[in-house]
């Protein structure tokens, strides 16, 4: 007991001793994250693993396509640009270790973040690291509600998916609405403004529930939908619950449209509901290069260089990388404060979803959702 | 008897005092913000498998639902930082209450079940946890609650500031929940494990020692939480999943069932090797997965199984660590 007391004292002193000798070192401070010369390293978070993981290689190759075209012009400023590229799993504790392994890699700016869940707590290991966030696929308002300087979202946000899906709806004639989510963050915050939107519409809406990610088994829902007599389901969470979904409701029978969000717009989805049950399912998605006049020629560039066709937010993650470099040639430095205001000061730079402008909140000024819908074993612009 | 000396040496005071003291010393070796990063989620999981080890190594209380106190305490933190705006360490006392009441609760009826039954209720237990967290708009739905502060500003880095913070609490808990094993009450809840019919005859009072037992895992796991929920700043349902609960419940039986040494070696090895092999992108639970079972063939018993007997008494047998 006593040698055990005598021992614990020690390593306290010996605690506080360290502690003294070393204060005023970087123990006390984030390095500043400005430099003038050398490559310009650019770090993205995307699942590599997990559930989400197709997702990650688009992403990823995406921002790559952008990446080597850049250089090839002679990058910024004459600097190289170099992407590295960490796994965030969609899970929160994985992508707070994974932004953390690039902060310490020296990335400059951060051209990454896919699942709203995981993004949230990189917030702020980025901003105290000050690397300013260009997040290219991750959407919930959730992101902004800090009010980071740092965070910009180029993808669409639910706010504006909803308002698409809204008026689509109405357009369409339906009477009846069901709305379903995976209780998701991303999927809830649609569902829940794609509410509101209906109801400033005056379409009523007679089922509004979420079901629990990850089940195979999805009838309960698919019984509440029928009971209810909806005409029109709109599914807002990810492909692979979606796909089983509309299945699900095909095989009880259901007559009415459906419709999912851009987290459900994956080849997957057409594969998982069975190629019969997905013809005719629309989508409301940020605009792609499939679905954007001249988009084909960028299609094919993908390709030769990667040899499969682009997926989901490999638009968004190629317009992440183009915007980091523009801001940076702006600014001028990788100074985490000036590419920030150099961001914020961006007008009618040509990205994906039209000229680029950020709104206060750090938002896209216009982000123009399309509807699209399945034919054969891909998605299309709907007409 | 090489074999006992360096088992000797695995289980002295001067190894884990060393250990400590390492662990204090780290950011003076690595400051780097991912080294700092991991070595704080790898502390937490020490917590947290040490928390469970009271409870499963010790006293063979098979309980799959522990990540519901790690839950509790995150979000009751959480919620008192962010929507009360109090400091982290005065949210201590409230959590520790907190994880005791959904303790006293779950652990009140289901402890006078046996081990089976006890493993499905508290498998339920955690799922609705979760999932209750998941429904309700006052802990943020399944966005969950976020911009939890840190622990205060002391002039140093806010990551190193927790990772000391971390450290503390953590050896401190570790030295506890050690001596606690080796106390009256330690010895009381292995005679539990063992037999707890006979541990009846002999005159302990299964139902409270069992008690005692889970409450003190419930704390342990509540006080992770708050750590948790300041190292992440953000905390939502899907960290305090079944997945999490079957890890924590891994690592002690991969470092050794009752043996607090072991669960520690345990912990550090659950929570690192996924890091660790993040190059492996979607290999990445494949491997963890095959390596943890190649641990087990090798090593049913644990990486550094607890003995049976007490220290300077020893007979040299070593327990099989089976539960119930």
């Amino acid at each position: 007991m006593t040698i055990a007391r005598r021992a614990f004292m020690a390593a306290t002193a010996m605690t506080l001793g360290l502690g003294l000798a070393a204060c005023g070192g970087d123990l006390t401070q984030e390095s500043s994250g400005s430099d003038s010369s050398g490559t310009i390293k650019l770090g993205m978070l995307t699942p590599l693993s997990g559930s989400s993981a197709a997702i990650g290689p688009y992403m990823r190759d995406g921002a790559q396509l952008a990446v080597d075209e850049i250089n090839s012009k002679g990058g910024v400023d004459g600097r190289k640009l170099s992407l590295t590229v960490e796994d965030e799993a969609c899970d929160p504790k994985t992508a707070a270790a994974g932004a953390a392994k690039l902060v310490s890699a020296g990335v400059r700016i951060s051209v990454g973040g896919y699942c709203s869940s995981a993004t949230l707590p990189t917030l702020s290991i980025f901003d105290k690291a000050h690397i300013p966030m260009i997040v290219p696929a991750a959407n919930s308002a959730d992101l902004l509600a800090e009010q980071r300087r740092n965070v910009f979202l180029i993808n669409g946000t639910g706010i504006q998916q909803a308002q698409a899906a809204a008026k689509f709806i109405k357009a369409e004639g339906s009477k009846r609405v069901a709305l379903v989510d995976d209780n998701t963050s991303y999927s809830t915050d649609i569902t829940k403004r794609t509410r509101d939107e209906l109801g400033l519409l005056g379409t009523k809406v007679v089922n509004h529930q979420s079901v629990t990610a990850g089940e195979t088994d999805y009838s309960g829902a698919v019984n509440t939908v029928l009971d209810s007599k909806a005409d029109f389901v709109y599914w807002t969470g990810y492909y692979q619950e979606g796909g089983l979904l509309i299945k699900q409701l095909k095989a009880a029978g259901y007559q009415g449209s459906i419709m999912v969000a851009d987290g459900s717009v994956d080849g997957k989805l057409i594969k998982i509901a069975d190629r019969d049950n997905a013809q005719g399912v629309f989508a409301t998605m940020t605009q792609t290069p499939q679905t954007i006049p001249g988009g084909q020629a960028w299609i094919a560039k993908y390709k030769k260089k990667f040899g499969s066709d682009p997926g989901p937010y490999s638009t968004q993650a190629y317009d992440a990388v183009r915007v980091a470099a523009e801001a940076v040639e702006v600014a001028g430095s990788t100074d985490g404060q000036a590419v920030i205001e150099a961001l914020e000061q961006i007008d009618g730079f040509k990205i994906f979803s039209g000229p680029l402008d950020f709104t206060i909140q750090h938002t896209l000024k216009t982000g123009g959702f399309a509807i699209l819908v399945v034919g054969g074993d891909n998605f299309a612009l709907n007409r | 008897m090489a074999a006992e000396a360096v088992s000797d040496f695995l289980a002295s005071k001067w190894l884990a005092l060393g250990v400590a003291v390492a662990a204090l010393a780290l950011p003076y070796l690595n400051s780097d913000t991912y080294v700092i990063r991991i070595a704080v989620d790898a502390l937490i999981f020490v917590l947290l498998a040490v928390g469970l080890n009271i409870v499963v190594g010790f006293c063979g209380l098979l309980d799959l639902g522990y990540a519901a106190f790690f839950a509790i305490g995150a979000y009751t933190s959480g919620l008192l930082a962010t929507v009360f705006g109090w400091p982290m360490i005065a949210t201590v006392p409230v959590v520790v209450v907190a994880a005791v009441v959904g303790g006293l609760v779950i652990g009140g009826p289901t402890l006078r079940l046996r081990s089976d039954y006890l493993a499905i209720v508290t498998l339920g237990f955690g799922e609705i946890i979760r999932i209750t967290a998941n429904n309700l708009d006052f802990t943020g739905g399944p966005n969950g609650l976020y911009g939890i502060p840190s622990f205060g500003d002391v002039g140093l880095r806010a990551d190193i500031t927790l990772y000391w913070v971390t450290t503390v609490v953590v050896c401190a808990a570790v030295l506890f929940s050690s001596r606690l094993g080796r106390g009256r009450i330690g010895r009381a809840w292995r005679f539990v494990r063992e037999d707890e019919d006979a541990a009846k005859a002999m005159g302990i009072h299964t139902y409270k020692v069992k008690f005692a037992a889970y409450i003190a895992g419930a704390v342990f796991g509540g006080i992770a939480g708050v750590l948790f929920a300041a190292h992440q700043t953000a905390i939502s349902p899907p960290s305090f999943n079944f997945l999490w609960s079957a890890l924590i419940l891994m690592a002690v039986v991969l470092g050794g069932m009752g043996s607090t040494p072991g669960v520690v070696v345990g912990a550090l090895a659950i929570s690192l090797l996924p890091e660790l092999l993040r190059g492996a992108e979607n290999w990445r639970y494949l491997i963890f997965g095959l390596l943890l079972i190649v641990a087990m063939v090798f090593r049913p018993q644990g990486l550094l199984p607890a003995r049976t007997g007490e220290p300077g008494r020893r007979r040299g047998r070593r327990a099989q660590g089976g539960v119930s």
